[in-house]
């Protein structure tokens, strides 16, 4: 369960987000639908405890980000909008190193980076170095990486950006099945084929503040429209920096 | 999960990383050899130099000028030899390393007991020309003096009195003080190794995650920065500290091979004086790794921080080259400043010196200090939103 209440963030005098307030329940997935720069990451990274918010407040499973980072971390899995893997270890040495610095035992870690190797698919390549692996595949690794350590909460910056068709279609079944295991997911993407295709609520930001939000079917009927596209155009103002 | 217990999961993953790096191994393996090379390549050719005694041969122009004086010359072991065409020509292009020209008039003059002109052809830009020229002009100096004493002689003059002055003097140097001044490069190179040792590791802990993005994950685990901070700093220090063990190793190798006494000079470090070298510089090790830690930290790229960290190298150095011109005692307030007073301090061990204790202390609590400040500056920069999202 991840709850955000009137977060504000200025960078300078550029105001990248301003009363944005949501509440991702476990079992659901969350969308966070906005053009390029309507605030999507910096909201992720405030939910993430890397960036202090101005005003407002974050709470994970009750965890306060400001004063309980540490147990709001533990309970997030994070996809970020950068992916960066260290080249020289292989994709599994890569995962490892993090779920030890989750603080898991040997043991566990070793049963839980086979399992999700094999329900991502990545055995053929597990033991090779990472340096020269494909989009999808680094997206795979970056992903196994933020679950190791079964996280209840997952955050993902867009976690289709740059994949191919299948890469695709592995990673909307992995989300899903997140859902279905009960755990909160929040994703933020500005591709609406993509929202609409996985979210149970979307909140759509634009210019750094939430301006509509509910099921899909709601904000059809808020906007007045009959396609999902058109109720977005017709909410944001405008069809810059969406992708249909 | 403890601080310790993350140190440790940090630094293993950073050197199973740093080992599959061949630039860090290479600068921590092959360029710590580097000093120690030189120092048994610099030796050899002193060594070489000073113990050249052996025949020379001197081309002379107008040898029959002066009969006596070859012959005086040759008995001084000078084989002279026919003079080149253009003598001026020959030492200049470096074909031959001195040429002496006896003028025609020098029969006339030294009869007539004014000074007879001889020249000699010298080029003294040129090293290895130093020791012939040297012997040359000595030959023909004390030929001149003793023709000098016999003429004051042959006119019942004491020669004594053309020397109201003698000066002798009492050389006070041990000779392990003298091998000390040829060995002040030492510590250079054992600087020069520990900065070069960790330079890649420190790089690409902190630069490197920057540049390859895959510092945001990193601090998204429920770890402390100080904890990450502290297992990157060991990892590097490894690195660091293996740079400087090779330089020691491979200079006392280098030393044992050259036979120093042959020149008068004496290297001769025990057991207790190698502990002191070790005591002295072993705390540089984690000092430069945290120091370069932090002036990484603040490069957005790796090519960027191997800037700053290749600028930050040449500082170690330039004690060294202080050091060779400018001695310092321990005593003063040099030995607290980081690198120059271990430098200091070292050269007092290598000269057989006793240890001041307090100075030897004193260096090492600043850079225990240092080394400390910078780690805790690193973990606050690495923590920072500018650092971690900074474009």
């Amino acid at each position: 369960m991840i709850e955000a209440e009137d977060l504000r963030k200025t960078f300078g005098e550029v105001i990248a987000v301003d009363a944005v307030s949501l509440s991702a329940p476990d079992g659901q997935i969350t969308g966070i639908l906005g053009p390029n720069g309507a605030g999507k990451t910096t909201t992720m990274r405030m939910i993430s405890t890397l960036v202090r918010p101005d005003r407002g407040r974050v709470r994970v499973d009750g965890h306060d980000a400001a004063t309980e980072p540490s147990a709001v971390r533990r309970r997030l899995g994070v996809l970020p909008d950068a992916r960066g893997l260290y080249p020289r270890l292989t994709a599994r040495e890569n995962v490892e190193y993090f779920g030890r610095l989750q603080g898991l035992d040997e043991a566990t870690l070793r049963a839980r980076v086979d399992r999700l190797i094999e329900r991502l698919e990545l055995a053929e390549v597990a033991d090779r170095r990472v340096h020269g692996f494909s989009q999808g595949e680094r997206a795979k690794v970056a992903i196994a990486r933020a679950l190791v350590h079964e996280p209840q909460n997952v955050l993902l910056d867009e976690p289709t950006n740059g994949l191919d068709v299948m890469s695709t279609r592995a990673m909307r079944e992995v989300i899903r099945g997140l859902r279905d295991e009960g755990k909160a997911v929040v994703f933020c993407s500005h591709v609406m084929q993509e929202v609409s295709a996985l979210c149970d609520t979307i909140i759509v930001v634009a210019r750094g503040t939430v301006v509509a939000e509910g099921t899909p079917d709601a904000l059809r009927a808020q906007a007045g429209t009959t396609s999902l596209e058109d109720a977005f155009v017709s909410i944001i103002g405008t069809e810059e920096g969406l992708v249909a | 999960m403890s601080v310790l217990q993350t140190m440790r999961v940090v630094a293993r993953k950073e050197l199973l990383d740093g080992i599959r790096d061949r630039r860090s191994v290479l600068s921590a393996l092959l360029f710590p050899l580097f000093g120690p090379v030189l120092i048994a390549v610099m030796f050899s050719i002193i060594l070489a130099e000073e113990a050249d005694d052996g025949p020379i041969a001197l081309p002379v122009v107008g040898p029959g000028n002066a009969v006596a004086l070859i012959e005086h010359l040759e008995s001084q072991g000078i084989e002279v030899v026919p003079a080149p065409e253009d003598p001026r020509a020959a030492v200049a292009s470096g074909d031959e390393n001195v040429v002496l020209e006896i003028h025609e008039d020098f029969e006339a003059e030294f009869r007539a007991g004014r000074p007879a002109p001889v020249s000699m052809y010298i080029d003294s830009s040129r090293r290895e020309g130093r020791v012939p020229v040297r012997r040359v002009r000595k030959a023909v100096e004390t030929y001149s003096a003793k023709v000098g004493t016999l003429r004051l002689l042959a006119r019942g003059i004491d020669p004594q009195l053309a020397r109201p002055i003698a000066v002798g003097d009492i050389d006070t140097a041990t000779p392990q003080q003298k091998a000390a001044n040829l060995l002040a490069m030492v510590p250079m190179f054992v600087m020069l190794a520990v900065f070069v040792g960790g330079m890649f590791m420190a790089t690409d802990a902190t630069a490197g995650e920057r540049e390859r993005k895959s510092l945001e994950p990193l601090l998204l685990t429920p770890t402390s920065r100080a904890a990450l901070v502290l297992g990157k700093w060991a990892a590097t220090t490894v690195f660091s500290t293996t740079g400087l063990c090779i330089t020691l190793v491979g200079s006392s190798v280098a030393m044992g091979q050259i036979p120093l006494e042959e020149v008068g000079l004496d290297v001769d470090l025990g057991p207790g004086d190698m502990t002191w070298v070790l005591a002295l510089l072993l705390p540089l090790a984690p000092m430069a790794a945290a120091l370069q830690m932090l002036v990484a930290s603040f490069a957005k790229s790796f090519r960027e921080a191997q800037t700053y960290l290749s600028l930050l190298t040449m500082l170690p150095t330039l004690p060294g080259v202080f050091l060779t011109l400018e001695p310092l005692p321990p005593e003063g307030g040099a030995s607290c400043v980081p690198v120059l007073g271990q430098q200091v301090l070292l050269l007092g061990v290598l000269r057989g010196d006793a240890i001041p204790l307090l100075p030897a202390v004193g260096s090492t609590a600043v850079v225990a200090l240092l080394t400390i400040g910078c780690l805790w500056a690193t973990s606050r920069l690495l923590g920072s939103e500018k650092t971690i999202f900074g474009e």
